[in-house]
């Protein structure tokens, strides 16, 4: 279980995050859903500790990430899986190494175990071929996928998503969709799913948070989404349905 | 006038303030040493055995223009020949072998670590390696730095080396001291503790060189403009500071 | 086959430190794979000695001093140096520091003991011997030198001052003759003045010498001891000519003692002959001594100017 509470942060005097709360149960897939530049990325890396808050607590199945010490964070941290918004490949190592790393890293796997699992994710992700191949050769959804097989190859409790879709066709998100839904019923899976993409949002969240002015605005299972008659949130939603065309 | 206080002196203060919280995590990350191991020796091949040719190559020539020059200024009967050799090899060993060695790692590895680790944490490697539980610190620096420490001193001998040995060569095929009377000035005023301090100079060179340039790329901010701003200000700063360090330690120890 | 980053990395440090070693050991000029063994010499002057002069036996390095310092049982020089293995140090060995201070070419010279007595075992005590540093003594003595020649200028003076005294005071022919005396001291003196000047200049000189020769090494040592012999002739005879030139003083001196002694009248000075010729014969000398020193400066400084290259 995550929560957060009341979570403040601020940048240089501007505050960017303003009492932030947020809790999602074992097992559970939240969507985080809102505008560009409200937050999202930023409340997502408080959660592992990337970030400290100025006020307000963050727990991990009970324990405050930022009371304990930092060999403790990192032990909390292994059971995490993330995608950057950005991939954040390791631009010094091959597609295949890079999901190899975490397993190298962290597990006692022989080589070819290793490359079971490795080639199993970017079976998973569509890309089986890639893995010879430097992260600056691949296209940006590319690398985005290859960065998700390396999120989930050592099967994480929490898996936190920025973005898993944006820059993907219509066809791979879907895939996309597919795997973030499966990992979630199959290993029960904790997800925590940042996009701007109401579509994915309807597919696989069972809860949608909306961030909206450094607070959450507005949250609620993805029934009550339906039938909210919050203005600003049925704007947000209106305006992404336009998008994908429904 | 605030400002500029604050320029001058508050941010340098700041600055060495974070530097050293960086280095002492470092010394902490130390002993995890299976995080780095593989790291290690590739930082070793870039730091100590890639840098091979540059070094030897600008060794070979201060060594060969220390002997040039000083059998020019070097004009009168009265004095032997053989004071060429007891001028080049005490040079070498005790300044130019770590100096001109520094300065070559400076450009060559203090940028390259700035802008690898500058570009790492822009693009959120550094924040990927962190948040799967891993000490990027221990992982990253850990090994640069070590092997600054290692590897410096081997560059050193093979400066020393190649200088010494170009120095000689030049000397000899231009007529100006034949190699013996060079080896017999070098011995007559040899002193078994300049080697030992161009040792301890270079452990310092390569400790400064590494951890300075690492302090600049770990804490880049603002994209390739700040990858950029921290590859010099790596190069530059560990200039400055290696010439600082050499005055100090050569104050100290000689 | 394709070469770990280990092996690579481990082979250029092994290379590394190898070339190190060695490297040192090339320029400590130590045998490059033999091993060496360490002796201790206790001197009561060390001479100038350092760490890294060189150890010979027979004019043939064999091994360097490794540290001087001043043992604090005995008061003594204790010097800590190594030879090679190959050289067996026997019982009755014995050391000696040699080579000139002052140019920084000392060394230490070793003098095996008999090849069939007993090896000196690994740290043990060798014998020590005088050695000889000509130019160290030279050096020691230039101050004494000049002292010396300051000691007759200023006896000089002192008569001068007192013939003065005497002769402002009665009307005589001896006030002529004096006045000839006066004339020649007086001329002794600037000379000798100027003489002096020279001389610490010179001295001064030799001093300085011992700065920019540091560099003569061995090879250049037989010409510099040869010079530095001549230098020391050269003093020697200079040492001479005070003496006469003190003696001439002193005699001048006696007279004048006289003078005062002979109940104050100059009378009973210019009827006494023997007096006068004592006088005249003082005057003469010191008037020959002058005439030759103008004439021939080289005679006491000639050989001095040798120095004067440096
Ligand atoms: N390290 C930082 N330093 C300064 N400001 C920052 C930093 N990180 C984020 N911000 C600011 O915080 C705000 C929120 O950024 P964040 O990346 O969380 O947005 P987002 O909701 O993820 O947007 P997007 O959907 O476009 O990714 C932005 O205005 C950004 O300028
Ligand atoms: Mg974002």
């Amino acid at each position: 279980m995550i929560s957060v509470q009341n979570l403040h942060k601020s940048f240089r005097g501007k505050a960017v995050l303003n009492g932030v709360d947020l809790e999602i149960l074992e097992g559970e897939t939240l969507a985080i859903i809102g505008r560009s530049g409200s937050g999202k990325s930023v409340l997502m890396k408080h959660i592992i500790g990337l970030l400290q808050p100025d006020a307000g607590k963050i727990t991990v199945d009970g324990i405050d990430i930022n009371a304990i010490s930092y060999a403790d964070l990192r032990r909390i941290r292994q059971n995490f899986g993330v995608l950057f918004q950005g991939g954040a490949l390791f631009d010094s190592m091959s597609s295949f190494d890079n999901v190899a790393f975490p397993l190298r890293t962290f597990t006692s796997m022989t080589e070819e175990e290793i490359e079971h699992v490795v080639l199993e994710c970017l079976g998973m992700v569509e890309l089986p071929e890639v893995g010879a191949k430097m992260p600056s050769e691949l296209s940006g959804g590319m690398q985005k996928r290859v960065a998700l097989a390396r999120a989930v190859a050592l099967k994480p409790r929490y898996i936190l998503y920025d973005e898993p879709t944006s820059g993907l066709d219509p066809e791979t998100s879907n895939t996309i969709d597919d795997l973030i839904q499966n990992l979630s019923d199959q290993l029960n899976v904790t997800s925590i799913v940042v996009t701007h993409d109401m579509h994915s949002v309807l597919n696989i969240a069972d809860k949608a948070a909306f961030v909206h002015d450094g607070r959450m605005h507005w949250a609620g299972t993805i029934d009550e989404l339906h039938r909210s008659d919050d203005q600003i949130l049925r704007s947000f939603v209106k305006a992404n349905e336009y998008l994908i065309g429904k | 006038m605030i400002q500029y206080t604050k320029k001058i002196i508050l941010d340098p203060v700041q600055a060495l303030g974070r530097y050293s919280q960086l280095l002492f995590k470092a010394f902490g990350a130390v002993p995890e040493f299976s995080t780095y191991r593989k790291n290690l020796w590739e930082q070793m091949i870039h730091v100590g055995i890639d840098s091979m040719p540059i070094v030897m190559l600008a060794a070979a020539f201060s060594g060969a223009v220390t002997t040039v020059q000083t059998s020019y200024q070097l004009v009168s009967p009265l004095i032997p020949k053989s004071i060429i050799g007891s001028i080049v090899v005490p040079s070498m060993v005790l300044e130019l072998g770590a100096v001109v060695t520094g300065f070559i790692l400076a450009g060559r590895v203090g940028a390259r670590i700035a802008a690898e680790l500058g570009t790492m944490r822009v693009t959120e490697q550094i924040d990927a390696l962190e948040a799967m539980g891993l000490n990027s610190i221990g992982y990253l620096i850990v090994p640069r730095v070590i092997a600054g420490i290692v590897m410096f001193p081997v560059l050193y001998v093979a400066a020393c080396f190649v200088g010494i040995g170009g120095g000689m060569l030049v000397g000899h095929l231009g007529g100006f001291v034949p190699m013996g009377v060079f080896v017999d000035g070098a011995r007559e005023f040899f002193q078994p503790f300049d080697p030992i301090f161009g040792l301890i100079k270079c452990l310092v060179f390569g400790f400064i060189i590494t951890s300075v340039s690492c302090f600049k790329g770990y804490y880049t901010r603002g994209g390739a403009e700040g990858v950029g701003k921290a590859t010099t200000e790596a190069a530059v700063a560990s200039c400055v500071l290696l010439l600082l360090a050499d005055l100090i330690l050569a104050a100290t120890l000689l | 086959m394709k070469i770990s980053n280990e092996l690579k990395v481990g082979l250029t440090i092994i290379v590394a430190i190898t070339i190190f070693i060695f490297g040192v050991r090339y320029f400590e000029d130590l045998p490059l794979f033999r091993t060496t063994y360490d002796l201790t010499a206790e001197f009561d002057n060390a001479g100038g000695l350092i760490p890294g002069n060189l150890v010979r036996v027979n004019g043939v390095s064999v091994g360097s001093v490794n540290g001087v310092s001043i043992s604090e049982k005995t008061g003594k020089v204790e010097v800590k140096f190594h030879v090679d293995r190959k050289i067996s140090v026997t019982e009755g060995s014995y050391a000696t520091v040699s080579g000139i201070d002052a140019l920084g070419a000392v060394r230490m010279d070793l003098f095996l003991g008999p090849r069939d007595a007993a090896l000196i075992p690994e740290g043990g005590l060798v014998g020590t011997g005088e050695g000889n540093d000509l130019f160290g003594d030279l050096s020691a003595r230039a101050p004494e030198m000049v002292q010396k020649f300051d000691d007759v200028l200023s006896g000089l003076d002192k008569v001068l001052s007192e013939t003065g005294t005497m002769l402002s005071e009665p009307e005589s022919d001896f006030r002529t003759t004096l006045g000839s005396v006066k004339g020649s001291v007086a001329q002794l003196e600037r000379l000798l003045k100027e003489e002096r000047a020279r001389i610490s200049i010179i001295l001064q000189n030799v001093e300085d010498a011992t700065g920019s020769i540091k560099t003569i090494t061995s090879d250049n040592g037989p010409a510099v001891t040869k010079l530095v012999s001549d230098l020391s002739v050269t003093i020697a005879s200079l040492d001479r000519e005070l003496v006469s030139l003190g003696e001439a003083s002193r005699s001048l001196n006696e007279l004048l003692t006289k003078v005062n002694e002979g109940q104050g009248t100059l009378g009973m000075l210019v009827n006494d002959p023997s007096m006068y010729q004592k006088m005249d014969s003082t005057l003469n000398g010191i008037n020959a001594l002058l005439a030759d020193f103008r004439v021939n400066p080289g005679k006491y400084l000639g050989q001095m100017k040798l120095v004067d290259i440096f």
